[in-house]
């Protein structure tokens, strides 16, 4: 573990520049493209005057550094600034809520992806020439290739309006932690409404666990240690868990990162079909409407969660894998 | 005021069609069923607890507002909770007529400029029980007017109010046109004797709010607002619902439904329906045929009616080639809109032959445009001075979209622009914001868009789009005779009169085709049996209070 502490300095160190360089490339997309909110506002009415009006009160008519200076300004002493959309309420009390329900999701999605996909890779693995191999992987790679938009109305058919298990959609959380700050402590994991967003996420991502699994198992089956192993005679559940299934999952940390950026690419369409009130939609309905401030604060936020979550993975390497250290002089 | 594509994401979904931007349509698109007739099953269960109708609960689909506070709303989704929850002097009843709402009457001076309005004297905000009186109301809207409070809508619907103009430039501290008399009553002068000003009145800009509220919570008074609406705010959950309670001392008369909840999430709105978790749905294009097929249960719960809106298609005439009339009208005549309308609308809505929609005072059923005449469209084309298709530069047509695919209509009327004048017509999509801006400065040749009315008035469409030098005649369209004709009728005080002027411009414009006129709005909706006197207004009202529930 030597050498650990000094390079997460150094990784931290380097996450202002890097959120820096993502404020910087997202204010100039959203600023110099077309459009801007007070003109998205004010619809079929427009008056050139009154717009120039509300530009000047809202400082948009302002050079383009200088309203970046401020708005880095504003942000360093705590003001993500206002939302155009929801001209009462702040940004955070608009952004926090959303994400919210959109982390409770993709947790729980996660979990199930990595909860069915290493199992049925580790089956596959072990069960390789037989037929159960292929079988068990395609079953999954049949949900892979259905998109979103075809899953969630045949769910809608068939759990909704046959089976009337389950309600159309929407959220809510029937758990209310009220010793917990505004919105944790509204837990919807335990509502039935998130039974089809977390299907419709997080089936197409098990067929691409369950590869990964068998095919870094069948490697690690073939490795020296695995055969000494058997051979000192130890029980073969053993063997598994211990020597082969360790080694096996190093690689599947590295995905949990990439399928963070794929469940937040199918949030937006699972959450516009069942009507989830999340970050997604948020996004999608913030760019429409150039919702600068609230583009801003959740650009941001995500990009300090992936770079948080790159930083912790890298650590938990050192723990699953001591091969690995990270010395200043060597590479990789 | 009213955003177009907003409208779209409520249960206003006629204008969608014709702005054809098929990503929208996954908002609306519910499972399609195989609708064998088999009856749907109250299911208490699935419901979330309890929120079925028996508790006297309305449940309706609804978008998320911009804003709930009156000096700021100017979009069709946040006037129809603004309408419910505040009031002003007037409003408009279902059949569309200027009432009183918190003005008792009034009387306008023999010179049409000064209005005397006498306030009930028992209206009192929500929550705070205080009593209403003239100095709320000019209170209200000077912080509509003023410069900090930003309002976008203020000038449109309070500049004809002597002073207002001064203090929205930040030019006063107050509207002089405004003068508390005593505790009831209030006089408000405007510019000239405009019969359209108390329909402007009726618009959340002049609505009446708690200056005691907003003095002392500035931040978060709109969380539970006192109002003097029909319905009371109970809680608003951002993108989640917003719940409505009955005002029972409503001076109108109290509601009957003691509870209206809107649920914004959105999703498969006509699946929710079905499953009995709302009370209405509105019915987009890809379910009308089912919902219309009489084997179909959802048949005998569906109901359409007129919307005063319009879409068209629009020249700038100043830009080559329509800069020349004739290849405007050869244009409007090359488009067969009855058949688009039935093929590719599914009737969902009917052709437009005026400006002003049905249902709107001063409709003209006899206005005819340009109609379909491929034989004329080619002879006029060539009596244009380009001589023919080929004398015509580059052409061009905008619309709002996503950019994969045009809209279905569009795509037929270029192709229809092929066939019957040999022109080839290039497409172009940009989204919402960039639309408007460009169409502003006047950079598309020619373009789809829609108007959808906020007050009922013939000024509200005419006067506010023909007029040359109005700021939003966006075809830049420009002839002396209309002008005289709007001018003359802003100030006719004789009803029939000025709607014959109106009538007489609208013919000269149809004529001139700055406008092709291409479908009236219609709304299309699923109504449960049990929910009576649900109305579907033409626009924007306080329509509520009407809703009885049957058990």
């Amino acid at each position: 573990m030597q050498g650990l502490l000094p390079y997460v300095v150094r990784r931290l160190a380097w996450a202002p520049v890097i959120l820096l360089a993502v404020s910087f490339i997202t204010f100039a997309i959203i600023r110099l493209g077309p459009g801007d909110p007070v003109s998205v506002a004010q619809g079929q009415y427009r008056d050139p005057e009154v717009l120039e009006r509300i530009r000047h009160t809202k400082g948009l008519d302002k050079p383009f550094l200088e309203q970046y200076g401020i708005y880095l300004k504003n942000v360093l002493h705590g003001d993500l600034g206002e939302s155009f959309r929801y001209p009462t309420m702040t940004v955070p009390e608009i952004i926090f809520r959303k994400m919210w329900v959109s982390a409770q999701i993709g947790i729980v999605a996660l979990a199930v992806i990595f909860g069915v996909g290493i199992p049925i890779g580790i089956y596959a693995a072990v069960k390789q020439g037989t037929w159960a191999d292929p079988f068990s992987i395609s079953v999954f790679l049949f949900f892979q290739s259905i998109p979103v938009l075809v899953t969630v109305p045949v769910m809608l058919l068939v759990f909704v309006l046959k089976l009337h298990w389950l309600p159309t959609g929407g959220w809510a959380c029937p758990v209310d932690l009220g010793f917990l700050p505004e919105p944790v402590n509204c837990i919807g994991v335990f509502d039935k409404r998130i039974i089809m967003p977390v299907l419709a996420l997080s089936l197409p991502g098990v067929a691409g666990v369950a590869r990964l699994t068998r095919a870094t198992t069948l490697s690690v089956l073939g490795e020296e240690y695995v055969r000494t192993a058997r051979a000192k005679g130890l029980r073969e559940f053993t063997v598994m868990s211990r020597h082969v299934a360790r080694n096996a999952l190093l690689p599947l940390v590295t995905v949990i990162g990439l399928s963070l950026a794929a469940l937040l690419e199918g949030a937006f369409f699972t959450e516009t079909l069942l009507g989830i009130p999340g970050i997604g939609r948020l996004a999608f309905e913030s760019v429409g409407e150039r919702d600068y401030d609230v583009i801003m604060a959740m650009t941001m936020v995500l990009a300090t969660a992936f770079i948080v979550a790159n930083i912790v993975i890298d650590i938990v390497y050192t723990f699953i894998d001591p091969r690995i250290r990270y010395e200043r002089q060597r590479a990789g | 005021m009213i955003r177009l594509l907003q409208a779209t994401r409520g249960i206003v979904l006629s204008l969608l069609v014709v702005f054809g931007s098929t990503g929208i349509f996954i908002f609306n698109q519910g499972c399609s069923s195989d609708g064998n007739g088999e009856p749907i099953e109250q299911n208490g269960e699935s419901a979330d607890g309890g929120s079925t109708s028996a508790d006297g609960t309305l449940r309706v689909p609804g978008g998320d507002p911009v804003t709930l506070d009156p000096a700021l709303a100017g979009d069709a989704i946040s006037a129809t909770y603004v309408v419910e929850l505040f009031g002003g002097l007037v409003t408009i009843d279902k059949d569309l007529n200027v009432v009183g709402d918190i003005a008792e009457s009034w009387e306008i001076s023999p010179d049409g400029r000064v209005y005397t309005f006498h306030l009930r004297d028992n209206v009192v905000f929500h929550y705070s029980n205080r009593l209403v009186t003239a100095e709320d109301f000019k209170y209200s809207m000077e912080r509509a007017a003023d410069p900090q409070t930003a309002s976008i809508v203020a000038e449109a619907y309070l500049g004809d109010i002597v002073g207002a103009r001064d203090m929205i430039r930040g030019r006063a501290d107050e509207i002089s046109g405004i003068k508390v008399v005593d505790d009831f009553t209030l006089e408000i002068t405007i510019d000239e004797p405009k019969p359209y000003f108390l329909a402007k009145l009726t618009y959340p800009t002049a609505f009446v709010v708690d200056k005691d509220q907003i003095e002392s919570n500035p931040r978060n008074w709109l969380r539970k607002p006192h109002g003097t609406g029909p319905y009371k705010l109970k809680e608003w959950r951002l993108g989640e619902s917003i719940l409505l309670e009955a005002n029972d001392r409503y001076h109108l008369g109290a509601p009957s439904v003691k509870t209206v909840e809107f649920l914004l999430s959105g999703g498969s709105i006509l699946t929710m329906y079905q499953n009995n978790e709302l009370d209405v749905a509105g019915v987009s294009i890809n379910d009308i045929e089912r919902v219309q097929d009489p084997n179909d249960p959802l048949s005998d719960e569906y109901v359409s009616a007129d919307e005063l809106s319009i879409s068209y298609l629009g020249f700038n005439t100043q830009k080559p080639p329509f800069d020349d009339a004739n290849v405007r009208r050869a244009f409007g005549m090359a488009i067969d809109r009855e058949k688009i309308a039935e093929v590719l609308l599914m009737d969902m809505l009917p052709v437009a032959h005026s400006i002003m929609p049905p249902g709107l005072p001063g409709y003209n059923p006899d206005a005819r445009g340009p109609t379909y005449d491929p034989e004329q469209a080619r002879q006029l084309l060539a009596e244009s001075k380009y001589g023919g298709p080929g004398g015509l530069p580059k052409v061009t047509i905008t619309e709002i979209g996503g950019g994969a695919t045009a809209g279905s209509d569009t795509q037929a009327m270029i192709e229809m622009w092929k066939d019957n004048l040999g022109v080839e017509v290039e497409i172009e999509q940009t989204e919402e914001a960039t639309f408007w801006q460009d169409l502003d400065k006047g950079q598309y040749q020619m373009f789809t868009a829609g108007w959808i009315m906020d007050y009922p008035d013939p000024e509200d469409i005419l006067d506010i789009l023909f007029y040359s030098k109005s700021r939003q005649n966006n075809t830049r369209y420009s002839n002396a005779e209309v002008d005289a004709l709007l001018l003359q009728a802003r100030t006719e005080q004789d009803v029939a009169a000025r709607m014959a002027l109106y009538q007489q411009a609208e013919q000269i414009i149809l004529d001139e085709a700055p406008w092709i006129p291409l479908y009236y709005g219609r709304d299309h909706v699923v109504v449960k049996p049990y929910v009576k006197n649900y109305l579907l207004p033409p626009m924007v009202i306080p329509k509520l209070r009407y809703v009885t529930l049957e058990q």
